[in-house]
């Protein structure tokens, strides 16, 4: 409950003005509150005198059964023209979809926007029963203050067991804020998630580094909060039949809650060299590949999965490629998501560079190359004319899809 | 005693065993077999072999005798000198063979050991002792190497192996059959002081097991061999005296010598070292100290100072020259990342890198010592760099590698412009007191030729790597006339020429530099002895007589 | 101007191993360091304190005793007071319970604090969430993923260039904020051996349960919302496919199904 320490409270009035369910009002000269508030905790945020409190005690579980759906918090991509909705997004209605019917309860995706010109129903189409949309010209650009703000007062009047968030940058500003103000647990980075026989959402992660994977459940608080990261779950396919209803949810924000402002963007072109260390991808060449002019064609491969070209130090003394841009003990240790190895043997002092890459794929002429130990999948045969293939196939692929 | 009886080794088929053959196939398929780090030009061989163990070795080794095909023994090829380039015949790749096959107590010396293949590296020795995990030892089914690997990871206390070559990745034999040397050196010696026993195959495919303390040359400096058929090889130590300074040049030779120190430093030219048992020492916390200087001269008086101070216990004590200082400062500028280090200090002209114990969990400390020490030499403790967490150390050493690193890049691309430049690293070490005279030799040569050069390293056992980088096929020339004119120096002074490289291919003119005809004829008259036919690894150490 | 800085005592994962029989981690051999990300927050830190004058850092940890060592690091790299919040009742706090108990602790020992800062997540938890939760108890505004913390002449705003997905955002608020912090083009400084005996001089205090006023069942295992039910090794990374013989086409089409199957290929 709300507690007011009238000691405190100037009667400024800030939280009259900021709260979302115009749950205050002022009789005798005292600040009360009435059966609106759904102690989103906009007010203890907003108060400047430390006057308001909100007391969470541990949840029953006739409390906790009054929590239900599944709510997915739906990031917009606003570089594009149009916003639409970032792929992880998808994922997330893919596998709430999944875990609402578990439930046997209703799956909600929550567009915070301050567009006109958004195609809500494909939420529908992705699975969605109910599209909250949150339009609020200050919802322009993500904010913490103001995104929390929002979402807080979603979450508290509509009461859902489970809320997802990509854990992109701003989802995983977010979701502590969000955990944080209404007391929420919340796990990040979540690999697995299911329904137990308690109906308890059993969130499963990586920690030390990913040498050991953690389960993990809230048991006490609702809802339960998670956030994952893109690509780990399938985007689900598209059902044109599956409609979702579309709610207006009013928006109180003033300028004066959101205390951060983005003076300026720098957005890099999408291409395709940057710094190896942070690569996604990586092609990597190596003595196999026997000519500098071969490396053109890697290059063009990494290009083509977004990722960057690096080398064994082979080919760093050669002088085809500089120091920058090596793999190994002498160069740089690198662990991206895909690691391309092209007519590298692996030597040590190479597999020291590279060896907590998550996925290798190695190609090279001898069997017995020690590359193939580290390799998921390994390939014997010339790099310099198999790469080139797969380069043309891959190129087809785009073209197919457009 | 002076003699021993070789064991007769189980041998494989040798049509069984895996052999790649001709130069063709290995050049385009193996073509990492074809040089170590020395990128000396390889040369057409005929055979390459991966032993999977000490039978199939030694049918090879019978069979290659057989057929009189010279064999050359690699394990990393990390080694320098061109040790494991073949010249012709077969390479024998050692690689499999890199397993740890025992941890345990040695009561009598009060110290731990471990006796492993020769392929394992230094690297893997030090992360297995480190976190106590030996991935096969950990599933062995031997009671008693059960046992004792129970009773060292119930040891509260952690142990290290001392030696620490620049390069961690060579292996435990490589190391142990060129004497290697590191900065730890200083401190605890070279590979020679810590093996304590090895395994060694001779060119008839029989072994000799031999711990230290149990063969010893006989007052005439003789030792016999004899093979398991009884015949005896008898074995005449030279009896040249060794420099009083480190040294990998030549055969190692002394009155009274152990047996096994006459494989140490041996370069495989008499025999293939296919196990080796080597002690260890307690790891105690240490934090080391780049101290930066005014000037290499003051580097040198600190040396000086610091190794006269015997209440001082350093682990090593390294030099950085004001040229090594500057190639490290361009680095930086061009690309901050790699050197991973702050700007060096306008101010700094010299390092002196030092590591010693250090507790970080003592509430009080005193390095008085030290502080007097430092500030004798006109030095000052604000103008340093410390660390001592492992990852504050990783990246003193990413600092110091640089140096090498970016030697080697520089020369790459000279290379391009000229083939046939190479660096000139000297390797060469002098006894303690013409320290300072063969420095200001270094330095007032390079300077009096105009070449572009730097020096660094253990300065501490005045082993100091001077590298001098041509820019033309000209200063390679006068470089390489330097080199011989430290190498006569560095005689003179009672040095040796090869610190702790080895001679391989590469050093064997500088030989005669120190040993005269006679001195180099009782080495190969000891090879002989042991490989009549010259089969192992020839022209290592000295070049191969032609037989008729 | 006061800065608080953050930090987290955490063992080294990169070499960290796991126990193949109890699924935990193995100790043995594993040191404890000082965050690497908390290390970028006191990076950026001491930069501001040789930018602007008067500013002093106070580096604050919740952890067992032996966190003191990590406090020693900061000192040496160029905090001015260290301050450990250590009691058996924090034990088995999750991100929340941790966010409160440094908050409260921040409020008391630096309670006029101008700027925190923080790791952007702890190599062992990897959660990314104390920060933001800790702003959130505070009300203060969070700017996350700076690799750039500048601030504005009158030292009343605080300037941050924010890591996005594909580049970087600059974002401004008014002091007092929290940031949370990403690698940075700032190469740490090496203390001087000097430095590193001094650090030794420099004030730590210590913080207990009962400092801090937080109602027992709220503190430590109990309070914390989040409960770990199991622990378990990650998957065995099955030993790779190796294919031979195969046509290059065929070879080509091989990688290709795999980059698809495993979404590198959309």
């Amino acid at each position: 409950m709300l507690i007011i320490d009238h000691e405190r409270c100037t009667l400024c009035k800030l939280c009259i003005r900021s709260c979302p369910f115009g749950a205050f009002f002022v009789e005798e000269d005292l600040l009360k509150v009435n059966e609106s508030c759904t102690l989103c905790g906009t007010c203890t945020n907003v108060c400047r005198f430390n006057a308001l409190h909100i007391e969470r005690k541990l949840a029953s579980s006739e409390e906790l059964a009054k929590y239900k759906g599944v709510m997915v918090w739906i990031e917009l991509d606003d570089a594009a023209d149009l916003p639409k909705p970032k792929k992880v997004s998808l994922e997330l209605l893919g596998k709430g979809r999944q875990l609402a019917n578990d439930l046997g309860e209703e799956l909600i995706a929550v567009v915070l926007t301050d567009s006109e010109a958004i195609d809500l129903q494909t939420l529908g189409h992705y699975g969605a029963d109910r599209v909250i949309l949150c339009r609020h010209d200050l919802l322009n650009t993500y904010s913490t203050d103001g995104f929390t703000s929002v979402l807080c007062a979603v979450i508290s009047s509509n009461k859902p067991a489970v809320v997802l968030y990509g854990a992109t940058p701003h989802g995983r500003d977010l979701a502590p804020r969000v955990a944080a103000r209404l007391k929420l647990g919340l796990t990040a980075d979540c690999t697995g998630l299911e329904i137990d026989e308690q109906r308890q959402l059993v969130q499963t992660r990586p920690a030390f580094g990913g040498n050991i994977m953690a389960s993990i459940i809230t048991p006490y608080n609702r809802p339960q909060t998670s956030t994952v990261r893109p690509n780990v779950f399938p985007i689900p396919a598209l059902n044109d039949n599956h409609q979702a209803v579309v709610e207006n949810f009013t928006v109180t924000l003033t300028k004066a809650a959101i205390r951060t402002r983005v003076v300026e963007k720098n957005y890099i072109e999408e291409g395709c060299e940057e710094s190896i260390e942070n690569a996604r991808v990586l092609v990597a060449a190596g003595r196999g590949c026997q000519k500098a002019s071969n490396l053109e064609l890697l290059r063009t491969l990494a290009c083509q999965l977004g990722g960057g070209l690096a080398g064994s130090r082979a080919i760093v003394e050669q002088g085809w490629i500089p120091h920058t841009q090596q793999v190994g003990q002498s160069g740089t240790t690198v662990g991206p998501e895909l690691y391309i190895a092209a007519g590298i043997s692996g030597a040590i002092q190479h597999q020291v560079g590279m060896s907590s890459s998550k996925t290798i794929i190695a190609v090279n002429k001898d069997p017995e190359a020690a590359i193939f130990k580290l390799a998921d999948l390994g390939v014997v045969g010339d790099a310099q004319d198999i790469l080139p293939k797969l380069s043309k196939l891959i190129e087809q692929e785009t073209q197919k899809t457009g | 005693m002076h003699e021993i009886v070789a064991n007769p080794a189980p041998q494989s088929d040798f049509s069984k065993i895996k052999c790649i053959e001709g130069f063709d196939r290995i050049r385009s398929e193996y073509s990492a077999y074809l040089c170590d780090e020395s990128k000396l030009p390889p040369k057409p061989f005929d055979f390459l072999f991966f032993p999977k163990d000490e039978a199939e070795l030694a049918a090879i080794l019978c069979e290659m005798q057989r057929r009189k095909i010279h064999v050359t023994i690699a394990a990393a090829r990390t080694g320098l000198v061109g040790g494991s380039v073949p010249s012709d015949g077969a390479l024998v790749s050692l690689e499999l063979l890199d397993q740890v096959q025992e941890v345990y107590f040695h009561a009598e010396s009060d110290e731990w050991r471990v006796r492993a293949q020769t392929s394992v590296s230094l690297k893997s020795l030090e992360t297995m002792l480190r976190f106590k995990q030996f991935p096969t030892l950990d599933q062995s089914t031997d009671a008693a190497v059960n046992h004792n690997l129970a009773l060292f990871k119930e040891d509260v206390e952690h142990y290290f192996y001392p030696p620490d070559p620049t390069e961690m990745s060579a292996s435990l034999g490589g190391s142990v059959v060129t004497n290697a040397s590191g900065a730890r050196t200083y401190r605890y010696g070279p590979t020679r002081a810590w093996v304590r026993g090895l395994r060694v195959y001779l060119a008839n495919g029989e072994y000799l097991d031999i711990p230290r303390g149990k063969y010893f040359a006989s007052p005439g400096g003789q030792f016999v061999v004899w093979t398991s058929k009884g015949e005896a090889c008898n074995i005449t130590i030279p009896d040249y005296a060794q420099p009083k300074t480190k040294s990998t040049a030549g055969l190692f030779a002394a009155p009274d010598m152990d047996l096994v120190d006459l494989f140490i430093g041996s370069e495989g030219v008499l025999g293939v070292v296919t196990s080796i048992e080597v002690a260890l020492v307690k790891k105690e916390d240490k934090v080391s100290v780049i101290q930066f200087l005014d000037s290499d001269e003051q580097a040198v008086q600190l040396t000086l100072a610091l190794r006269a101070e015997k209440r001082l216990q350093l682990d090593f004590l390294e030099f950085y020259s004001g040229n090594a200082l500057n190639l490290l400062r361009n680095l930086q500028k061009t690309e901050p990342s790699t050197v991973g280090m702050p700007v060096i200090p306008d101010d700094a002209k010299s390092a002196i890198f030092i590591e010693m114990s250090f507790d970080p969990h003592a509430d009080q400390f005193d390095f008085s010592i030290l502080e007097k020490v430092v500030a004798s030499c006109g030095a000052d403790l604000a103008r340093s760099w410390a660390g001592y967490e492992s990852r504050e150390l990783d990246r003193f050493k990413v600092f110091r590698h640089m140096v090498p690193e970016t030697i080697n890049s520089i020369l790459a691309e000279r290379k391009k412009q000229y083939p046939g430049i190479h660096k000139l690293g000297t390797d060469m070490a002098v006894p303690d007191d013409h320290l300072e005279e063969m420095w200001a030799l270094y330095k007032s040569r390079c300077e009096a030729l105009g070449l572009e050069w730097a020096a660094f390293g253990h300065i501490g056992n005045n082993h100091i790597h001077v590298n001098i980088m041509p820019r033309n096929m000209g200063e390679l020339e006068k470089g390489m006339q330097l080199y011989a004119e430290f190498a006569k120096k560095t005689v003179e002074f009672g040095g040796a020429v090869s610190a702790e490289h080895g001679i391989g291919k590469i050093k064997s003119h500088f030989l005669p530099l120190m040993f005269n005809p006679a001195q180099i004829q009782q080495m190969r008259n000891l090879k002989q002895a042991l490989d009549p036919q010259g089969l192992l690894n020839p022209n290592n150490i000295f070049p191969a007589e032609v037989h008729a | 101007m006061k800065i608080v800085v953050c930090i987290k005592q955490v063992p080294e994962v990169t070499n960290v191993q796991v126990d193949p029989e109890t699924g935990t981690l193995i100790r043995e051999g594993v040191k404890s360091i000082l965050n690497p990300f908390c290390e970028y927050a006191l990076d950026h830190a001491v930069r501001l304190k040789q930018e602007f004058e008067d500013v002093t850092i106070s580096v604050i940890s919740m952890g067992p005793p032996q966190a003191k060592d990590a406090l020693l690091r900061c000192l040496e790299l160029g905090a001015d007071e260290g301050i450990l919040v250590t009691d058996r009742k924090f034990a088995g706090a999750d991100s929340w319970v941790t966010a409160l108990t440094l908050a409260e602790a921040i409020r008391l020992t630096v309670p006029d604090y101008d700027l925190i800062l923080v790791g952007k997540q702890a190599i062992d938890g990897d959660t990314a969430q104390v920060g933001p939760e800790i702003a959130e108890i505070l009300s203060l505004p969070q700017i996350t993923y700076g690799i750039e913390v500048g601030l504005s002449s009158t030292r009343k705003q605080v300037r941050v260039k924010q890591e996005v997905e594909r580049g970087y955002e600059v974002v401004e608020a008014s002091l007092p904020a929290l940031i949370t912090c990403s690698k940075g083009e700032v190469v740490r400084r090496a203390p001087s051996f000097l430095d590193v005996l001094n650090a030794r001089k420099k004030p730590i205090r210590s913080v207990s349960a009962d400092d801090l006023g937080i109602p027992a069942e709220e503190l430590g295992l109990k309070g914390s919302f989040t409960q770990v039910v199991k622990v378990f090794p990650p998957p065995e990374k099955k030993c790779g496919r190796l294919v031979q013989n195969l046509e290059t086409d065929q070879a080509a089409a091989e990688i290709f199904n795999f980059l698809k199957e495993k979404r590198f290929i959309e």
